[in-house]
Order: C-alpha cells, then sequence, then structure tokens
C-alpha cells in the first residue's frame, strides 16, 4: 500500500518537474530578486528610499494616480459597452452566442501593437475618423483623438472588453429562466425585473470582469505607449525608462512592486465593499 | 421567456465592430500609394509589401518570431501535459499548492514577469540570450496548456483505460493508443495557443530581446515608435493574416469559446 503511494509520488514529481524547475528559474526566483532590489540603494545596502520616491515626490504620485483613473475609466467603457453584449449573448440562439463569442474573442489573439496601429490609422489626423468628420463638414480642422488620455482608454478598452464580456455572459448563461416568468408574474416589467432580478444575480460576473480589466490595464505598457504619446506616462512607462534606458533597477523594481501591490491592494478593497454589502448572499453559493 | 429585444443586438453590432474594426482598416491602408497613413487609402499600389523586400531586419524577425513560437509550442506542450496529467492523476499533498502557483504567471502582470526576468537573467547571463527568451515564452505558455489538458482530463472516459489494462494492455500502450488519442484535441489547441501566445507578444519579450533576437511584433513596434508610414500596415497585414490561420486552427480543433476561461495575460 504505502509502497504504492510512494510510487505514485515519485511518478507525480517527475512529471512536473520540468514545469516546477522553469517556474521557479524564470519565475519564483526573479519575483524575488526583484523584490530584494527594490529594497537596495545604488550602493547595494538596504534602503526604503526607492519608495520613499512616492511619498515626497508629488511627480510619482501623480503618476500613480494617472494610471489608477485611466484603469478605472477603462473598466467603466468596458462595463458600458459590455453588458448590453452579454445581456444580447444570453438571449440568442447557441449559434449567434457562438459567433459573437468568437468575433469578440479572435481579434483578441492578434498582437496589442497590430491593433494600436489599426487605432492609429482611425484615430489619426488624416484618419478615417477626422476625415469623415471633415467630409459631412462637421469640423473644419483635425481634432485629436489620440495622443492623449483619450486615445489611452479607446485603446485599453477595446484590448480589454473580452474579459468583461465574457465575465459578465458567465454569470449571464446561469441564470435560471423561471426567475424571469417568476418576475413577470409577480408584476415587474422588464426594466424592473433587469436592475431586481438580473443586475445583482450577474454581480459575481461584474466583479470577476471588472477586477480583470483593472488589473489588466493597470500593468499595460504597449498601449499606452503608442496611444498616449509621450504626455500620457503611466507607471508601467516609467518603470520600463528607469530599467531600460536610465538602467535605475532598484527604482525600477520598486515601481513594479508598487504596481503589483496597489493593483492587489485596490481589487481586494473593491472586492471587500462588494461582498459585504447587500449582496453578501449571491457570492456564498 | 423574454422577447429579443433589437437595440440590444444594435449594440452588440456596434461592439464588435469596435473591437474588429482596427484589424479591418490595417489591410486596406497597406495597399495605398502614397508615404502617410491615410484611411481611406490613396490610390493603390502594392509598394509597401515589395518595400518589405528591402528591409532584411524584418524577414529576419519573421523567421526569428516562427522559430521562437514553434519550439515554445512544442517544449510548453511537452511540459504542460506532463504536469496537467500528473496534477489530475496524483492528488498529494502540495498538488493544489503547485496548481495555483503553474497558473501564477498568468496573474502577475506581464510587465512586471518581464522586468523581474530580465533583472534576474543579467544577474546569471541569460539576457540577451536565445535561450533566455525562450525560456521566458515557455514559463507564459505552459499555464495555457495545463489548464487546457486539465480541461480535457475532467470530461475523460476512465473506462476506456481501465478496460485497455484488463484486456492485458502495458501501460506504455495504453498511454500511447488510449489516452494520448482521447487528449490530442487538449494537447494540440494547447499548443497552438502557446504558439499564438510566442508569436504575438510584445510585454514580456520587449525585455528579453536583443538587437539580433527580435520579434516581428517588437520590431513593428519600435518602428512605430520612430515613424508611422504605409510600412507598418504592410507588416501588420502579414501578422493579421499569420495569426488569423492559427485562429481558425484554433477554432477548428478546439472552439474559442472554451478557450478563454476567467483569467488571463499578457498587456
Amino acid at each position: 500500500m504505502k509502497d504504492g503511494r510512494n510510487r505514485k509520488r515519485r511518478t507525480a514529481v517527475l512529471l512536473l518537474a520540468p514545469a516546477i524547475v522553469i517556474l521557479i528559474g524564470v519565475f519564483l526566483l526573479p519575483m524575488v530578486y526583484i523584490l530584494i532590489l527594490s529594497f537596495q540603494d545604488k550602493q547595494e545596502q538596504f534602503s526604503f528610499e526607492n519608495y520613499w520616491l512616492f511619498v515626497k515626490d508629488p511627480y510619482y504620485l501623480q503618476i500613480l494616480w494617472r494610471t489608477i483613473k485611466l484603469s478605472l475609466l477603462t473598466v467603466g467603457a468596458c462595463f458600458l459597452l459590455g453588458y448590453p453584449v452579454a445581456l444580447y449573448m444570453s438571449q440568442v440562439s447557441n449559434r449567434m452566442r457562438g459567433i459573437i463569442t468568437f468575433l469578440i474573442i479572435a481579434p483578441h489573439l492578434v498582437s496589442v501593437v497590430i491593433r494600436n496601429f489599426g487605432w492609429v490609422i482611425m484615430l489619426g489626423e488624416k484618419g478615417l475618423i477626422n476625415n469623415s468628420l471633415l467630409k459631412l463638414g462637421l469640423i473644419d480642422k483635425p481634432i485629436r483623438l489620440m495622443y492623449n488620455e483619450l486615445g489611452v482608454v479607446i485603446g485599453l478598452t477595446d484590448s480589454l472588453i473580452v474579459y468583461m464580456v465574457l465575465a459578465l455572459a458567465t454569470s449571464l448563461y446561469q441564470i435560471d429562466g423561471s426567475l424571469y416568468k417568476a418576475a413577470s408574474i409577480l408584476g415587474a416589467g422588464r426594466v424592473r425585473t433587469f436592475f431586481t432580478v438580473i443586475v445583482p444575480l450577474t454581480l459575481p460576473g461584474m466583479l470577476a470582469g471588472s477586477t480583470l480589466v483593472f488589473s489588466l490595464s493597470m500593468s499595460s505598457f504597449v498601449t499606452p505607449a503608442l496611444m498616449g504619446g509621450t504626455s500620457v506616462k503611466v507607471l508601467p512607462v516609467i518603470a520600463y525608462e528607469k530599467i531600460m534606458t536610465q538602467l535605475n533597477w532598484q527604482v525600477g523594481a520598486a515601481i513594479s512592486f508598487l504596481l503589483l501591490l496597489s493593483t492587489v491592494g485596490l481589487v481586494t478593497l473593491f472586492t471587500r465593499l462588494v461582498e459585504t454589502k447587500r449582496y453578501k448572499e449571491v457570492f456564498s453559493s | 421567456m423574454i422577447k429579443k429585444p433589437s437595440p440590444l443586438g444594435v449594440v452588440t453590432f456596434l461592439v464588435v465592430l469596435f473591437v474588429i474594426s482596427p484589424l479591418l482598416v490595417v489591410i486596406p491602408t497597406s495597399f495605398t500609394s502614397v508615404k502617410y497613413l491615410s484611411f481611406p487609402a490613396v490610390g493603390f499600389s502594392f509598394q509597401w509589401y515589395t518595400k518589405i523586400l528591402d528591409r532584411p531586419e524584418f524577414i529576419d524577425s519573421f523567421y526569428f518570431s516562427l522559430k521562437l513560437a514553434a519550439l515554445t509550442a512544442v517544449i510548453s506542450g511537452i511540459l504542460g501535459t506532463l504536469a496537467g496529467l500528473a496534477l489530475h492523476r496524483y492528488k498529494f499533498r502540495g498538488s493544489g499548492v503547485i496548481n495555483s502557483l503553474l497558473l501564477m504567471p498568468l496573474t502577475v502582470p506581464a510587465l512586471i514577469v518581464g522586468i523581474a526576468v530580465l533583472l534576474f537573467f543579467t544577474r546569471i547571463g541569460l539576457a540577451g540570450t536565445f535561450t533566455g527568451l525562450l525560456l521566458s515564452h515557455i514559463l507564459i505558455s505552459i499555464p495555457y496548456v495545463v489548464r487546457l489538458v486539465l480541461t480535457g482530463l475532467s470530461s475523460f472516459d476512465y473506462t476506456l483505460e481501465r478496460a485497455a489494462y484488463i484486456m492485458g494492455a502495458k501501460p506504455y500502450h495504453v498511454f500511447k493508443d488510449i489516452t494520448m488519442p482521447l487528449l490530442k484535441p487538449a494537447i494540440l489547441s494547447g499548443m497552438v495557443f502557446a504558439f499564438l501566445t510566442s508569436f504575438d507578444n510584445v510585454t514580456v519579450s520587449l525585455f528579453l530581446v536583443s538587437p539580433s533576437t527580435t520579434t516581428l511584433p517588437l520590431a513593428i513596434f519600435s518602428h512605430m515608435q520612430e515613424s508611422l508610414d504605409p510600412l507598418v500596415a504592410s507588416l501588420s497585414s502579414v501578422v493579421i493574416l499569420f495569426s488569423l490561420l492559427f485562429i481558425i486552427i484554433l477554432e477548428r480543433v478546439y472552439g474559442l469559446d472554451r478557450l478563454f476561461g476567467s483569467n488571463s495575460h499578457s498587456h
């Protein structure tokens, strides 16, 4: 008996070993290393100075705030655009649902650089939108649609909305159809049913989608770099500059951890707020 | 029963259009005959495609990306399948921890993974090497393979394996003739997904490429930061068509909707 169990365990360890070795060498050790690095000064002495920067220098605080603000705006945009799509998906035939799922997911598998380039073509001075508005006579000179915060939010929403839609759709699919009937028998109209029955029941999906979109936009680098231009700097862009151009690893490492901490912290706070309020029961199932 | 409210359909159509439009505008733009980006494109010509041929760095990085993605797919396909089998078959103390550890590279932002790997690899002398880049791509692809294999195993019919054993088959033959064929769609999709993850990755690669080992998306990214010309459009069109090929394979083999769970990666 015991022998058999030992052999089984050995087999399991052997099968897992190569993946674990990569996980340790390419992920866990590097993460520990930059954590240590973030608490060192240039002379490799222990110090808090890299983190202290964020407390005393308003420049960094401003960038932190901008990163959070842009992420929140992205969550809002993904939610407003994504909810109707998820709702529609929960009401159509399986075939139609499959088609919409494919169309929403497929573009997401093409590099974010190329999707952003597509946005440059549409939002640029001679882009689709400016050209159309000029032709219609609605504007008389091109308006600025990117290289600003608007451009970043558009780019982020485009690449992250898929997570919101799928999270919302998953929780909408689970709603028991008889609930709609029950609500209508009790005299609730469509709007009332939506707000008192559907919305509370999809809270877990909203939370999952929002936290996912929020964390992914907090740490996105390519979209702010391409759609924001030089004036819309966010934490990931600063971290990149510190490490790659200024070769200041310690500060770069500290920025990375601060980014991770603020994302996890805000997500936890948000989750607590939602889960402990009125809708506690929705989450306990 | 509620009836299909068409306003929802209209909004859905617009959102789908919003999501696919960036890719739709790239291809017509690549046939423009002028030197600047404009939509609708001006004139018609293939010049931006022939100009790719004058830029060996893009052709080299295309081959490089292919090589890297293929190796990533094969290696993470094998390692992920082994790990998935072990996690599903043998429940031992710590297997839950290992399971969540294996998915962790997905939950930590790609940017932070990239930075951590760069700094650590510089320390141990792997930065800027092909091995270093390959290892990091394997790291971010393995979670997908593991997850797809685990999903494949959850609907796995063990009676077939048991029947084979009863009939006297050796473990190796059971694995080769029963287990593998049944798991093939899951493993194959895992590998195609690993290929795409590697082929299209920017955020992790950004920190690990060197001038002689650059991937195509990164070559495009650096070109875009210097100049925005229709050359980017023709290069991007090539990548779009190429990715599309793999997306269609993925859809045929596995179905995209099953692929996307609640968790994901790389921006």
